[in-house]
């Protein structure tokens, strides 16, 4: 783990490296790195996108993007070697206010029904992305569900509570 | 089979068939659904009831909606409720389908079931045992007994209202009334 460390200190500069576990590593870094240093992983041997995730930081207002890479095939680093129990967690921060981001399609085509989630639950835009349509929700919502901001009482009170029983809504009928 | 239910049997055979031979659709939504394969094999075996499990609604009369019901797949229930053949009886399992349970502030969970599809019966609890499925199965006998069991009629009856709450939640509907109005008395 230490030479992957130096490797990637060297190779990229504004990189911080935390280490959480024996086997765990975290990657801060800035937006416009995100690309080369997920191809780079993937060169490394890194070439399994477990998922791709979301914190709102609603005081920074800020969008946390977290990716996290693991190893997806054992056989080829042999019994001994420790290099699959490794998962790499890379972390980097959008504007919260009108969210795009690019998309990891090119690198990781797994990456693509997560970037749709992403883009319903969250509201960002990932620019190349085929197909941002709706993946789980039945309608467009004027704040997206997962954002801090989203009243969700008052969203259900105004949905669910307008709609009337049947006896009350037969009472106004006649 | 009692005895003195003989005189049922003869004054009304037709509904005591239907009573004691429930075939049950069950929609798996929610958590409930966990509930189901022990009470249909050997360990509680529904069939000492007379409930079977069967593939379709078109050959259901008993539909069991176990667990909370997203507005995605409401628009599966109603689908699928209008599908099957009278009568049909439903029956809501957990305390979700009633006032939304745990679920009572999510942006997508339906709050009350009954707005939206008429529901004969509740078994509460977060999960319901077999037992008290197997309970909220005799207690629908007697509601068939007593012609208290009428959530199909009332849905015949009251479409229009039904169907106007379904439009004001999903907006536009992509399936044709059920009752075209002239046949309706509502």
């Amino acid at each position: 783990m230490d030479e992957l460390i130096k490797k990637l200190q060297t190779d990229f500069d504004g990189l911080e490296i935390s280490t959480l576990a024996k086997t765990r590593i975290t990657i801060s870094t800035k937006k416009e790195s995100i690309l080369l240093l997920l191809s780079y992983l993937k060169r490394m041997g890194y070439d399994h996108l477990a998922i791709i995730s979301c914190n709102d930081w609603i005081k920074d207002n800020e969008l946390e993007l977290v990716y996290i890479v693991s190893h997806y095939l054992e056989k080829d680093y042999g019994p001994d070697s420790e290099i699959d129990k490794f998962n790499i967690i890379i972390k980097t921060r959008i504007p919260r206010e009108k969210a795009r981001f690019v998309t990891v399609l090119d690198v990781f085509e797994n990456a693509e029904p997560y970037e749709r989630e992403l883009h319903e639950m969250f509201g960002i835009y990932f620019e190349g992305h085929p197909r941002l349509t709706l993946l789980m929700l039945e309608r467009n919502y004027k704040i997206p569900p997962f954002r801090k901001d989203f009243n969700t009482k008052k969203y259900v009170d105004d949905l669910y509570g307008n709609i009337p029983t049947i006896e009350e809504r037969k009472k106004g009928k006649k | 089979m009692d005895r003195n239910q003989i005189g049922k049997w003869f004054k009304n055979p037709s509904k005591m068939a239907n009573k004691y031979s429930l075939h049950a659709i069950y929609f798996c939504t929610g958590c409930g659904i966990i509930e189901i394969p022990p009470s249909i094999t050997t360990r509680w075996d529904a069939e000492r009831f007379g409930i079977i499990p069967v593939a379709t609604p078109r050959q259901a009369n008993l539909f069991m909606i176990t667990g909370y019901v997203s507005t995605k797949t409401l628009k599966a229930i109603i689908r699928t409720y209008e599908q099957m053949p009278e009568p049909k009886y439903t029956v809501a399992f957990g305390s979700c389908p009633i006032n939304g349970g745990m679920y009572y502030d999510s942006y997508n969970t339906i709050k009350c079931l009954d707005k939206f599809i008429p529901v004969d019966g509740y078994i509460a609890g977060c999960m319901p045992r077999p037992e008290a499925v197997f309970i909220g199965v005799t207690h629908l006998w007697k509601l068939i007994d007593m012609d208290k069991a009428n959530g199909y009629k009332k849905y015949r009856e009251n479409y229009p209202f039904y169907r106007a709450n379904q439009e004001q939640l999903f907006g536009d509907l992509d399936w044709p009334p059920l009752f075209p109005k002239e046949n309706t008395n509502g």
